[in-house]
């Protein structure tokens, strides 16, 4: 492998990008801490990076043609592990039976499936040649995500669901579809979700804990303020609370050492770098998330082919995606659901797809030049 | 940019991508300057407010004491064993063991841990319930051992009321208990919460203000469960003020056992220094515990005995010395004689009225109990002459009766420190209601108004006070049963509560001429040293007491009395004796007074020359 790695290699590795990522994830190691200063989470996070710097170090210098070529496997592989949470290796929390437990590790398959499915796409799209998106392309792509929404939803566990879409939009937006199109598919989404909720509901198929997390959004605090709207009400004190520069003095009694802030170091790690940092630190990590994307979406432009470019643009794009999704949920303004802020939320399987992704926009990067 | 050319306006697509994910990231920034900047210190308060708690301390009421410094009241620590809620909501109560496990750790019935744990369901978070009170040294050592499999259980201090002379005194102290409803609504309580103690009846009651502490609390934080973590601040709570009474234990309980061994076990023995007001003693029976309604009030056996209390035909709960009203009979001799004087119907000159066995008003005939002749004040006290009486109320009329009666205040209460006190009925509340029913006031009522029946029915403490004011050669006090609150020094966090002893009006001085009242008094000694009141005499101390056996209800025995002071000429005390339904006053009242005079001299022989100096300046 070493062999592999030219001066040249290292000249063109994208160390600001990588350093960002690192200094992200560093960053959530600090909020781990703040978020259970009594307990060790915050070591093994340190651990985890450990770990997905290992595999964003194994991607970035591999060829990732090769790796595209290949998707088929990794999508195998991707959907096999999802099936397998299905059985009893799946471990059930709160209901949701989101977790794989292998030698003793746990994690979340539908986190790290997610690249499988963007290469599948990347390998299906980045081979046609131009002009317009066809319908038939169009079904492949809704199939190969289907694949892997299916068995989410069976978990099920909508919030990781819904963090698969925008990558088959940005995929079919890259892939020449008619702006129209685009426009049409929005109006639709926009009269058709609401729609869809009513009928939801009229019919019986959305159940009532569901209804309550979206009505929590509207009204946390007549909604269920114990149940649903407590998680709400109790992420927007904290992230108030943090006022313009954090905490001043001991945080034996912020938020989440006082325990009135559920998940503080998974779901709501953003709500405890609110009340730590304040506004200042929140903006401040906001705008290195800004920088990383753009970062990517750079070395898309650079991208000496289509397939590179779909795999960067559909990273940089669920990345935004599940960043606005977890962080509008701490601000109370989107539904309670389960997704991780990437880089930030403690856990192996957050570090590892966000690394991972990384590492394959590194190694995109390392060889554009490369034919 | 190789790719651009392939794709329809690729470059305008990802940068579309790139905008749209700098919008997003807007978004949020703004969502925060309006939570963080905005809104920011709304929301510090509001988690400032739900990890903050006030837990109260309760303060140390006042002790009672008599007036030698002895405890009549105190409050003594117990423990309560608590069990906080927030815990215990996810437990599955029906099945979980834990039932029986601290019902086995606390000597607690299964079935009294699963009610509790009931009610604790039931409650708000945060709130914690009483799993057992007046816990026990072994509870308290279980639950600290146990602190890690059952951090829910907590050990609270809490001073409990506590009345060592149990039926003792109980109507004149009271008790202490939750203030009810009602109590919270009106304006002497304001700033009171529910589950606050406050007194109830006798001095507990009167004094209640000063005898409260003002409450400490501590700061604390609590964690979402409603844990505690850290204590910020405690503010000690204020004790109340001690409360030095008048009374003297000895003479109390003097009386009290004077009152048990009585024929019916009914009826009210009450003394007070004629030269002051100050009240010694005052015993009504049947009486009742205070300790029952301070610690009973939770479990079954009390609340039992509450009602058995509230059902008893003795009626305990009743302080008949304040608030029970009693034909008076002879005893209403005394201020009939000084209203003789008052009225101008005699003078210490000319006071001879015919007995005449009796008098006949119309077609009746009423009695005298023996035939006196023609006798003068003194006799006519001494022998308890009624015809005498019948005539000098026929001649005073009763207009002048009830100048009598507003003189000697027996249209008022005497203003003793105790809750709910009554006023006696005499002809004055009575006439009006008579000429209502029966057109007007005959003769006949005047008649047996001299004598203290029909239309006098008195409480015993206003029979005390005007007895003892003629005998204090006509100076009328309030009786009253503070001597001094004692102060409390200010705190850091409260204020000094200054110390003050009873607030004592000037005394009444009522129209009684120095030779009118010596008549008097020399007729109540004369019935000690020779006459109806033989059997209080005491050797050595001249007592000077009237005797009176007043008809009660048809078909029960006469109420047995006896009004008294004594030395005769200079007195210092003064008692009121009434058995009810035993017969003649001089046979029942009169050994009960007796005791009590000679408990007072008992302690008073070694001092009394001092003493008698000093309170004569």
């Amino acid at each position: 492998m070493v062999a592999i790695i030219e001066k040249r290699d290292l000249r063109d590795f994208d160390w600001l990008t990588s350093v960002l990522a690192v200094a992200i994830a560093c960053f959530g190691v600090w909020q781990i801490y703040n978020a259970t200063p009594n307990d060790t989470i915050w070591s093994k996070q340190i651990v985890g990076i450990g770990i997905a710097l290992a595999a964003f170090t194994v991607v970035a210098i591999s060829d990732y043609r090769r790796i595209i070529d290949a998707a088929p496997i990794f999508y195998g592989i991707g959907l096999f592990l999802l099936f397998l949470v299905l059985t009893p290796l799946g471990v059930e929390v709160n209901g949701q039976k989101a977790w794989l437990r292998i030698f003793g590790l746990q994690f979340q398959p539908s986190e790290v499936a997610k690249i499988p499915t963007i290469l599948m796409l990347a390998k299906y799209f980045g081979a046609r040649k131009g002009g317009t998106l066809q319908f038939r392309e169009v079904l492949i792509g809704v199939a190969i995500l289907a694949g892997p929404v299916v068995l989410i939803m069976l978990e099920p566990d909508a919030g990781q669901a819904i963090t698969y879409f925008p990558i088959l939009g940005a995929v079919f937006f890259l892939s020449a579809i008619k702006v129209r199109y685009v426009i049409g598919g929005l109006v639709l989404a926009a009269v058709m979700i609401p729609t869809a909720y009513i009928v939801g509901v009229k019919a019986g198929v959305i159940k009532r804990y569901q209804q309550d997390r979206i009505m929590a959004i509207i009204d946390p605090e007549s909604v269920d303020p114990r149940g649903y709207g407590y998680h709400t009400i109790q992420s927007m004190i904290t992230v108030g609370k943090g006022g313009l520069s954090g905490i001043k003095g001991n945080t034996e009694t912020s938020q989440s050492v006082l325990k009135f802030l559920p998940e503080p170091q998974t779901d709501f790690i953003f709500a405890v770098t609110a009340e730590n940092t304040g506004f200042i630190g929140c903006v401040s990590l906001l705008l290195a998330y800004a920088l990383l994307i753009s970062r990517l979406i750079i070395g898309a432009r650079e991208a000496n082919e289509r397939a590179g470019m779909l795999v960067i643009m559909a990273i940089a794009t669920a990345l935004a995606f599940q960043i606005f999704m977890n962080v509008g949920m701490t601000l109370g303004f989107l539904p309670v659901i389960g997704v991780p802020l990437p880089l930030m939320s403690a856990g192996l399987s957050n570090l590892l797809s966000t690394f991972i992704a990384i590492g394959f926009v590194v190694s995109i990067k390392m060889r554009r030049f490369v034919n | 940019m190789k790719l651009q050319e392939q794709a329809q306006n690729l470059g305008g697509r990802i940068a579309t991508i790139h905008v749209v994910a700098f919008i997003l990231l807007s978004i949020l920034g703004v969502r925060l300057y309006y939570l963080q900047i905005v809104n920011g210190e709304y929301y510090e308060k509001r988690a400032e407010n739900q990890r903050i708690r006030l837990i109260p301390i309760p303060a140390p009421r006042g002790a009672i004491f008599d007036r030698h410094g002895k405890i009549l009241v105190d409050s003594r620590p117990t423990f309560n064993v608590v069990i906080s809620n927030e815990p215990m909501k996810q437990l599955d109560i029906e099945a979980d063991e834990r039932i029986d496990e601290y019902a086995y750790g606390l000597n607690l019935e299964p079935d009294v841990v699963a009610d509790r744990l009931k009610q604790i369901k039931k409650q708000n978070d945060f709130e914690t319930l009483v799993l057992k009170d007046n816990a026990s040294m072994q509870d308290i050592s279980w639950v600290e051992a146990h602190q890690l499999e059952y951090p829910e259980l907590r050990i609270e201090l809490q001073p409990q009321r506590f009345y060592p002379h149990g039926t003792a005194m109980a109507h004149i102290l009271g008790y202490v208990g939750e203030i009810s409803p009602k109590q919270l609504e009106s304006e002497r309580w304001a700033g009171m919460k529910a589950g606050d103690i406050i007194g109830k009846g006798g001095l507990e009651e009167y004094y209640d203000e000063f005898l409260r502490g003002r409450p400490g609390f501590r700061k604390v934080i609590v964690d979402s469960r409603g844990r505690i973590q850290r204590e910020i601040e405690v503010v000690p709570p204020q004790a109340g003020q001690d409360l030095i009474t008048t009374i003297d234990l000895d003479i109390q309980m003097a009386a009290e056992q004077q009152l048990a061994n009585s024929a019916s076990k009914r009826g009210v023995i009450a003394s007070m220094d004629t030269r002051n007001g100050e009240m010694l003693a005052l015993a009504s029976w049947p009486s009742f515990d205070p300790n029952v309604f301070v610690q009973g009030s939770k479990t079954r056996e009390g609340r039992k005995q509450i009602a058995a209390y509230w059902q008893d035909e003795g009626r305990p709960l009743y302080n008949r010395a304040i608030q029970g009203r009693y034909p008076p009979g002879s005893t209403w001799k005394i201020p009939m004689s000084a209203g003789g004087f008052q009225s101008g119907a005699m003078t210490t000159a000319s006071n001879s009225f015919a007995c005449g066995g009796g008098i006949q008003i119309g077609n009746r005939f009423t009695k005298c109990m023996g035939h006196h002749g023609h006798p003068s004040l003194v006799p006519a006290i001494a022998r308890s002459c009624n015809g005498y009486y019948y005539r000098l109320g026929l001649k005073m009329s009763i207009e002048k009766m009830i100048e009598m009666i507003e003189t000697y205040e027996y249209d008022k209460i005497t203003g003793i420190d105790l809750p709910n006190e009554r006023v006696s009925q005499t002809p004055k509340s009575w006439k009006p209601i008579v000429e209502k029913n029966e057109g007007r006031w005959s003769d006949i009522r005047t008649v047996m108004a001299s004598i203290g029946q029909d239309t006098v029915v008195v409480t015993p403490i206003s029979l005390l006070r005007t007895v003892a004011a003629i005998g204090e050669h006509g100076k009328m006090y309030v009786p009253h049963f503070l001597k001094e609150f004692k102060k409390i020094n200010a705190t850091e966090h409260f204020e000094e509560r200054p110390g003050f002893g009873f607030q004592r009006p000037e005394p009444k001085i009522l129209p009684l001429k120095p030779e009118e009242q010596k008549m008097i008094a020399t007729g109540m000694w004369s019935a000690v040293s020779g006459g109806t009141a033989r059997i209080v005499n005491i050797p050595g101390f001249d007592v000077a007491a009237k005797t009176g056996t007043a008809q009660a209800a048809v078909g029960s025995k006469d109420h047995a009395w006896m009004v008294s002071f004594a030395p005769a000429y200079e007195p210092e005390i003064a008692v009121v004796g009434l058995i009810e339904n035993v017969g003649f006053g001089g046979t029942h009242a009169g050994p009960a007074v007796k005791g009590v005079y000679e408990t007072y001299l008992a302690k008073r022989e070694p001092l009394a020359d001092e003493q008698d100096e000093v309170a004569r300046r």
